[in-house]
């Protein structure tokens, strides 16, 4: 009937009659109870996620080297068994792709977006990096609320925050992209009737990717793509913190002055206290500079709409008017996280 | 009162002497996801037929909800400010939306069965 690309879980998300939706390439779930549910059910105890749309590249240790000269921080004193959130940055300092590394003594798992894998591949092979793509070959699930170790640790070895343990048949992170605590586990297709059965017979209940946007923005996450591009470096995404590397990484000098300078475009978060959502693309000013929504959407802990703008230098005020379908409706930045 | 008639823009309305009440269909809440906002108009406004009368904000999408024929509103349903979620489970019932008074019936809508077979 298509062409998009299915997961091992397919069967799973139709028997439960999600709601699909491409997604990169991919026929994926959007939600199965509704995204406020199922936002909920992450927030207040535990939810899982099919992620296994996102690239899974093995690269042996060896390549870490040249890994390092391609992203903007520091893998290379990072310990074994870490887990550590970068971006792939071009010539200019602008974003590839934002991407986790798990690290193990013997390889790197590079976790990339779906819709960037080819790109990331390509980029690994101009750049003489060996790999191999185990993303048609393994799942990837990420179970994720304030429930999920007391669910899990009867069953897998569980690692430390941002740690990642590879015990021969899975290979377990505490990581994820909703703000809980959780965790996101690789595994050969083979043992995909296992774990579902597990995470089923457990009722953790499936999340789409609604409420994994929901609840990524609300934990103030960016998504390649809307808040990180190919025209948006990782200091103008307000993503300093990440820029740990002292090699000489692709884009390098680009970053070093943007880090000394106010010379760039700003990423804000902000809220808006009537009835309105300022989706993606909506205009934004802050007296006289010019912004574009980048994400926006309702907050369900809250209760209000929140969301992320480009503005084309740093905002001196927290004052914003959004232009929503001719409506001048106000808004304001905020400086903190979404929620604390 | 008359049977729900339903509009290509996934309105219906059901028309009784004068009045007219309003709401979306079960197919458009669907669409739509889980709804979190409705800005609904004041009483005594009047809309010509086609105009957008309420914003539905959803966790996906914004939609209009568009006046079925020239109205002016006699009765909002205010209880949508605190539980605009009625609009997801009961479409045709609780979460109607306005109510107003016609001049004329312009009673253009379609029945369910030809809803249906518009959607599907």
């Amino acid at each position: 009937m298509s062409n998009l690309l299915t997961t091992q879980l397919y069967n799973f998300h139709v028997d439960q009659k999600s709601k699909l939706i491409e997604f990169a390439g991919w026929d994926m779930p959007f939600s199965y109870d509704g995204t406020l549910k199922e936002h909920n059910y992450v927030r207040n105890n535990c939810g899982f996620f099919d992620v296994s749309h996102m690239g899974r590249l093995v690269l042996d240790i060896d390549q870490i080297q040249n890994v390092s000269k391609l992203i903007c921080s520091d893998i290379l004193n990072l310990d074994n068994s870490k887990a550590l959130y970068t971006i792939f940055t071009n010539e200019n300092g602008k974003a590839l792709d934002d991407v986790i590394f798990w690290k193990f003594e013997d390889k790197l798992i590079l976790i990339c977006n779906a819709s960037n894998r080819e790109k990331i591949s390509k980029h690994l092979i101009n750049n003489n990096i060996e790999f191999e793509d185990e993303t048609f070959n393994t799942c990837l699930i990420a179970i994720q609320g304030p429930n999920t170790e007391n669910l899990l640790k009867e069953y897998l070895d569980l690692p430390e925050h941002f740690s990642a343990v590879d015990n021969g048949e899975y290979i377990c992170a505490r990581t994820g992209y909703t703000g809980e605590d959780g965790f996101e586990i690789m595994f050969n297709n083979s043992k995909v009737d296992e774990i579902l059965n597990y995470i089923v017979s457990n009722e953790i209940k499936p999340c789409g990717l609604g409420s994994r946007d929901t609840l990524r923005l609300e934990a103030s996450l960016p998504l390649y793509g809307f808040e990180l591009t190919e025209e948006i470096s990782p200091v103008e995404a307000n993503l300093k913190w990440v820029i740990t590397n002292e090699d000489d990484y692709l884009g390098k000098d680009i970053l070093d002055n943007e880090l000394n300078s106010k010379n760039h475009k700003a990423l804000k978060k902000f809220i808006i206290n009537s009835k309105n959502i300022a989706r993606t693309g909506t205009k934004v000013k802050n007296n006289n500079i010019n912004g574009v929504v980048t994400s926006g959407n309702y907050s369900p802990i809250l209760e209000k709409s929140i969301g992320f703008a480009l503005f084309d230098s740093s905002p001196e005020s927290d004052l914003l008017e959004f232009d929503i379908r001719g409506n001048f409706i106000e808004g304001n930045i905020i400086n903190k996280r979404f929620l604390s | 009162m008359t049977e729900k008639k339903y509009l290509e823009t996934h309105e219906w309305y059901s028309v009784n002497d004068n009045e007219i009440t309003v709401g979306i269909s079960d197919f458009a809440q669907s669409e739509l996801g889980d709804i979190v906002f409705v800005t609904l108009p004041t009483v005594d406004e009047s809309f010509s037929k086609g105009e957008g009368m309420v914003e539905i904000e959803a966790t996906k999408t914004v939609a209009e909800v568009y006046a079925p024929m020239d109205i002016t509103i006699t009765e909002v349903n205010n209880k949508l400010d605190s539980e605009p979620e009625l609009i997801n489970g009961d479409p045709c019932g609780e979460g109607w939306i306005v109510k107003g008074s016609i001049k004329d019936i312009d009673d253009i809508g379609m029945s369910y069965q030809e809803y249906e077979s518009f959607i599907s």
